[in-house]
């Protein structure tokens, strides 16, 4: 069963005081806390097994080779893929960029559409801007309603604009596809608003228009709800394992076997090799291939260690009780709302809503806002979260966001509405 | 509330110098990308290219507001080399002397649009 005060128990952090008040953590969108078992995989990797990987021969190269290799298993079987379709990256962003540089640079051409939507972190946008720029390729953007949701339906009033160096056009997404769309790189759960977006509606409309691969930020997806790849019908899904109780430094790209098989390499040296010559080198399988240089390996395996955990609670729970969450918000908010004491940006619903509250308190910046909450203990992440044309989209500089995990209580809810209104007081509007 | 002085707020409630200066003048722009803050500056400077005047226009947070409008008072008969003297370390002394340090770029928006009114 879920207890959240065992859960609550196994994040150390969790007992620190912040400005004398109790840590009230509400920025997980932004990095989870680790719980006492990734930390202890961490030092028990550095103590007992450290050694450089593939290779080696000797007994602790052996081990370190066959926990990354446990950890590559763990985490495919997490989102239902296989094992040798798990890239291990930086981050959510190396993984997007990896992409990017090789599928993308090879099959996006001139004349060729790229789709991503308005939601999109800079991750998921930027490096496509420069594959536009590049190749002289169209950026089409899916459009948002202004609940933030996703627009698949044709619109009728496509808008076309002049970007750096490629051509631009906002609509909905039915309106967007037609053959010449090559990719469609979307979010699963916008980072900004927590908005979920219909990615099997958005596969099912991509397969039946048009020949495009498909590729997901899974960033916000992958750390709360069960993942399947194979139901989801995507080509690529990115995501990052320190949003999901592992340590920053490792991410991963999944893709499907055939696309990755095809594709060159990304990054060039040691451990990505099959046979090397002064005149001529071939590379090495799936997954190595994308793998070159010595990887995070304690970080690899500490998140194989965050995966058990989080199996071990259920991911179908941890959903569960992070809809519990948004639900408590989102009603608490509504009272504030309507006395118009605060803005709330997103769905108002929490079945379209992952655990992520965005707002503002009428006429103070989020900056001031976070920086009041501060002092009472209250951790919330302020500005435009690396997602500029949603917050734009919404007539906002920046946007308050307080977001949830499976660490969070009802209560850190409820106090956090009951700070909400001393923002104002500080500033005696 | 260390941050939040009573000075900051009155800056911020009711900022000095605000909104467009006529021609002749310089016009500088500085954003800060992390949150969209975003300063304009306009300055006449004399014929002895010291600040005669400076407005502003921007969107932002309390302290990035109170710091270019606390600037707008101070420089005023500042050369660069003045300027460069009282630095981002004068502003911060301007807003009060203590300034959390995830706020620095909010305090010091306005100077680092300023200092380019020299260039």
């Amino acid at each position: 069963m879920f207890d959240i005060n065992n859960i609550r128990e196994d994040f150390p952090i969790l007992k620190r005081r912040v400005n004398g008040m109790p840590l009230v953590y509400l920025d997980s969108a932004a990095t989870s806390q680790r719980p006492s078992q990734v930390i202890e995989a961490v030092s028990e990797f550095f103590e007992n097994h450290n050694a450089n990987i593939h290779r080696g021969v000797h007994t602790l190269a052996v081990e370190a080779t066959e926990m990354v290799d446990k950890a590559r298993e763990k985490v495919a079987k997490f989102i239902n893929g296989e094992t040798d379709e798990v890239i291990f990256v930086r981050n959510a962003t190396e993984g997007i960029n990896l992409v990017a540089y090789t599928w993308g640079r090879e099959n996006i051409n001139k004349g060729d559409a790229i789709v991503v939507s308005i939601l999109e972190h800079h991750s998921n946008l930027v490096p496509w801007q420069e594959l536009a720029k590049e190749k002289g390729a169209e950026l089409r953007v899916i459009d948002a309603d202004n609940e933030g949701k996703l627009i698949l339906n044709k619109t009728g009033k496509v808008k076309s604009i002049t970007g750096d160096g490629f051509a631009i056009k906002i609509g909905g997404l039915d309106e967007l596809l037609d053959g010449s769309v090559k990719m469609v790189a979307v979010t699963a759960v916008s980072n900004v608003l927590g908005t979920i977006t219909p990615l099997e509606q958005i596969a099912a409309l991509v397969r039946k228009k048009c020949k495009a691969l498909i590729l997901v930020d899974g960033c916000q997806l992958v750390p709360h709800r069960p993942t399947d790849v194979k139901k989801l019908g995507v080509d690529f899904l990115a995501f990052s394992g320190h949003k999901m109780l592992g340590t920053t430094g490792v991410g991963v790209i999944w893709g499907r076997r055939e696309i990755l098989e095809k594709m060159k390499p990304f990054l060039y040296g040691g451990d990505m090799i099959s046979e090397v010559r002064i005149e001529k080198t071939t590379f090495a399988h799936l997954p190595n291939k994308f793998e070159a240089g010595t990887p995070d390996i304690c970080g690899i395996v500490a998140l194989g260690a965050a995966v058990d955990y989080l199996n071990s609670i259920g991911m179908e729970k941890i959903q569960a009780h992070e809809e519990a969450l948004i639900d408590r918000a989102l009603k608490k908010a509504k009272k504030l709302v309507e006395q118009g004491e605060i803005e709330v940006y997103g769905p108002m619903t929490a079945k379209d809503r992952a655990g992520v509250f965005t707002f503002n308190v009428k006429g103070i910046h989020a900056h001031d806002s976070a920086q009041i909450l501060d002092k009472y203990g209250i951790a919330v992440r302020s500005g435009q979260h690396c997602g500029a044309p949603i917050v734009e989209h919404f007539g906002q500089m920046a946007m308050a966001r307080a977001s949830f995990y499976l660490y969070t209580t009802i209560e850190e809810i409820d106090y956090l509405f009951e700070k909400i209104p001393e923002v104002k007081k500080v500033f005696r509007i | 509330m260390n941050d939040y002085k009573e000075e900051i707020i009155d800056h911020y409630k009711y900022p000095r110098n605000f909104g467009v200066l006529e021609e002749p003048k310089v016009t500088v722009r500085e954003n800060n990308a992390s949150c969209g803050d975003m300063v304009e500056i306009y300055a006449r400077l004399d014929e002895k290219k010291r600040i005669e005047k400076m407005m502003w226009k921007g969107v932002g947070c309390a302290i990035s507001t109170a710091a270019a409008s606390m600037l707008s008072e101070k420089v005023l008969g500042m050369n660069k080399e003045d300027l460069e003297r009282f630095g981002e370390k004068g502003t911060i002394e301007l807003l009060g002397g203590s300034i959390n340090a995830g706020r620095m770029k909010c305090a010091t928006l306005a100077y680092r649009a300023l200092i380019k009114v020299f260039e």
